[in-house]
């Protein structure tokens, strides 16, 4: 045995445990799930009906049109915000910043199921907010609660630390040397922004814009939870095939067409990271 | 070097064995019998099979440590608690005893098994109720003042507690609740907004109001059939369901129906609501803990709401009848129905004069011999899609 076909062979064996355990339960059953989907429940015969039922039946076109204004609106949110306390936290120093930037990221460690009831109590029709109103005589009903507003406000508890995560570790990499060259031949601050401090960000901010869009698409607690009865979040569509209506072939097609709708943001994340590929060149 | 890449390439191997062999692996056969019964001695080992909520494994662990150490049977019969968490395991309970029966095992650890009203008529359909043993009702003499029977494999079956869905009201502000459905619906439009019933499909309160709604317009045959035919008779119900859905609980603007039970459960003690369906277990439970408020009380409308049995049965495939039985006559003594009621709000079977129900005094106005028993099997499946593109989407 030569020795680089000996290494090849140890670097195959480290491999191979998560490569099989990668093809056991993700390949797998994804390939099953698109063949399924193309399946009539019936008799098994190619059909493009599965597909067909989620564009054509009206409830069903309106899950997916909700789902996407639910999943936009959190990620243009959410990055905004995000954006702005990454900026904060990396340009000012300051106490207030420093408590900041160790308690932003406490919402990704508290459990989404506790998260997502203790902000019930608060702004249900009833809730804490509703009570502090009545001591001042006012009847307040956010009517947040089983509604689009109040699942993009839990989704953004979520999602704001974890972009601002990203986002922060992206200004960090961000020299000092190359602001303060940018303020010595006259930028002024909006000058460096637009052209230094958001051209060298901009990646991460589609980045995390692309993660939280993705991580949304297929939520459940909080739409469960939280939603409303009609439209639905694509996540409890599904399991209203699956598990109310037990039609597995229909839930193949849905599971494919949430899998096309992250893989236009994957797209874009690739895209981004190849650009960058390109220009580091 | 050759070392390590041998154990690598093992390991690999070994992981891969370890992967398919999971795949194989022989599950919910429930094993053989582990106890000797072919000798002469009486067989001590009972294997009780339960599934449900984790209430219902607590109120058993309970029991069984009952049976075993207080009963009249302790030291004579040692049941052991085999529960199943509902909906965390991929075969039901229903499942693996067709299973076991179509497999033609014998002689298995399925002694005894606590089957709801729905999951009988599930596995009588599946198996027929030639597999559970015909019950002798000499060997359980507390059964002698039950009254109440399923409708589904009458005597091969032991009803032991019953549970109802009922409309349960916040009593300082409804004073005195509707007593009929005609009633329900006139204070429904009186106090737009001030009634709910959860989602079907997400929890049995919703689907027996919803249910009850479309039924009341058919044959009371409908009720117990998976008849495809009856689904074509359900417009009117549906359009009652339409008609009643402008007056139900609104929340940002459209009107909401809750998932679950507790859903609704919260919106009533929350006082976002004044009324709704649910489960008599539950709300009695729940307030005698302290969960929910002290004014929400129960009542039962006409037609009423449905309600099932909670039975046990002894397969023929088990191997222990004699300790099944005796189980079963104790779950019917006065100390276990008690327990059933002071623990799960359950409603008693036998007389309730000699127990002691304080605080739970509602249970009984409940009469058993009047419940409404429901299964449709299949059919709910359409029922619950129909409900969600035609009632869920009027917004």
């Amino acid at each position: 045995m030569s020795k680089s076909l000996k290494r090849n062979l140890v670097a195959y064996g480290l491999v191979l445990p998560a490569f099989l355990v990668v093809m056991l339960t993700v390949a797998y059953p994804i390939v099953l799930a698109v063949i399924q989907s193309f399946q009539d429940s019936k008799t098994g015969a190619f059909t493009l009906d599965n597909y067909a039922y989620f564009f054509t039946e009206p409830a069903q076109l309106k899950n997916i049109l909700y789902t996407l204004y639910v999943c936009l609106m959190t990620v243009a949110i959410a990055i905004v915000v995000a954006y702005l306390l990454a900026l904060y936290l990396r340009f000012v120093r300051s106490r207030i910043a420093k408590t900041i930037g160790t308690l932003y990221l406490v919402p990704r460690f508290v459990p989404a199921m506790c998260a997502v009831y203790a902000m019930i109590t608060i702004i249900r029709d009833s809730g804490l907010i509703n009570r502090i109103g009545l001591i001042f005589g006012h009847d307040v009903k956010l009517g947040l609660m089983y509604h689009a507003s109040g699942m993009i406000m839990m989704n953004l508890w979520f999602n704001i630390p974890f972009a601002a995560l990203m986002i922060t570790a992206g200004l960090g990499a961000i020299p000092d040397s190359i602001i303060e060259g940018a303020r010595d031949v006259g930028a002024g601050k909006f000058k460096v922004f637009t052209s230094m401090i958001l051209p060298l960000s901009i990646k991460d901010v589609v980045v995390a814009g692309t993660f939280v869009f993705m991580s949304n698409v297929g939520s459940f607690t909080t739409p469960y939870l939280m939603g409303g009865s009609a439209p639905k979040m694509l996540g409890i569509a599904l399991f209203d095939q699956f598990n109310k209506y037990l039609a597995y072939n229909r839930s193949a097609a849905l599971s494919v067409i949430m899998f096309l709708i992250c893989s236009v943001s994957a797209g874009v994340y690739i895209y981004t990271n190849l650009k960058e590929n390109e220009w580091e060149k | 070097m050759k070392r390590r890449l041998f154990a690598m390439l093992l390991s690999a191997v070994m992981l891969t064995a370890l992967l398919t062999g999971c795949g194989g692996k022989d599950s919910g056969s429930g094993g053989s019998s582990s106890g000797d019964s072919g000798s002469g001695e009486p067989k001590k080992a009972v294997s009780l099979w339960a599934t449900g909520s984790d209430n219902v494994r607590e109120i058993f662990e309970a029991l069984v440590s009952d049976f075993n150490t207080n009963s009249e049977y302790a030291g004579q019969y040692e049941v052991t608690l085999q529960f199943m968490l509902s909906g965390t395991g991929a075969q039901t309970l229903a499942d693996m005893l067709s299973a076991a029966s179509k497999a033609g095992q014998t002689n298995t650890d399925y002694d005894i098994v606590d089957l709801s009203g729905d999951d009988l008529s599930k596995l009588v359909s599946l198996i027929g109720q030639e597999q559970f043993v015909k019950l002798d009702s000499a060997k359980i003499p507390n059964a002698a003042s039950v009254e109440a029977k399923s409708s589904i494999a009458d005597g091969y079956c032991q009803p032991y507690r019953g549970t109802t869905v009922i409309l349960a009201y916040d009593s300082a502000k409804v004073p005195t609740p509707p007593a009929t459905m005609d009633e329900l619906v006139e204070w429904m439009k009186n106090n737009p907004g001030r009634f709910a019933y959860n989602t079907p499909g997400t929890g049995g309160a919703g689907d027996s109001f919803a249910r009850s709604s479309v039924y009341n317009f058919l044959p009371e045959e409908a009720f117990t059939s998976d008849d495809e035919k009856w689904t074509g008779e359900w417009d009117e119900g549906f359009n009652f369901l339409k008609e009643i859905h402008p007056y139900m609980y609104a929340s940002g603007g459209s009107i909401v129906y809750p998932n679950k039970n507790q859903g609704t459960l919260d919106l009533l003690n929350q006082g976002e609501i004044d009324m709704c369906p649910n489960w008599a277990d539950m709300v009695l439970s729940q307030r005698a803990s302290g969960e929910i408020k002290d004014s929400i009380k129960i009542t039962q409308i006409e037609p009423a709401l449905t309600g099932s049995l909670q039975s046990l049965v002894i397969p023929t495939f088990g191997s222990n009848t004699e300790g099944a039985y005796a189980f079963m006559n104790y779950m019917l003594s006065p100390a276990a129905q008690e327990l059933m009621v002071k623990q799960m709000a359950a409603i008693p079977l036998i007389d309730a004069s000699t127990m002691d129900m304080t605080g739970y005094e509602d249970l009984q106005g409940l009469d058993v011999s009047n419940f409404r028993l429901q299964s449709i099997g299949g059919l709910s499946t359409s029922f619950n899609e129909r409900w969600d593109n035609e009632i869920a989407t009027i917004g």
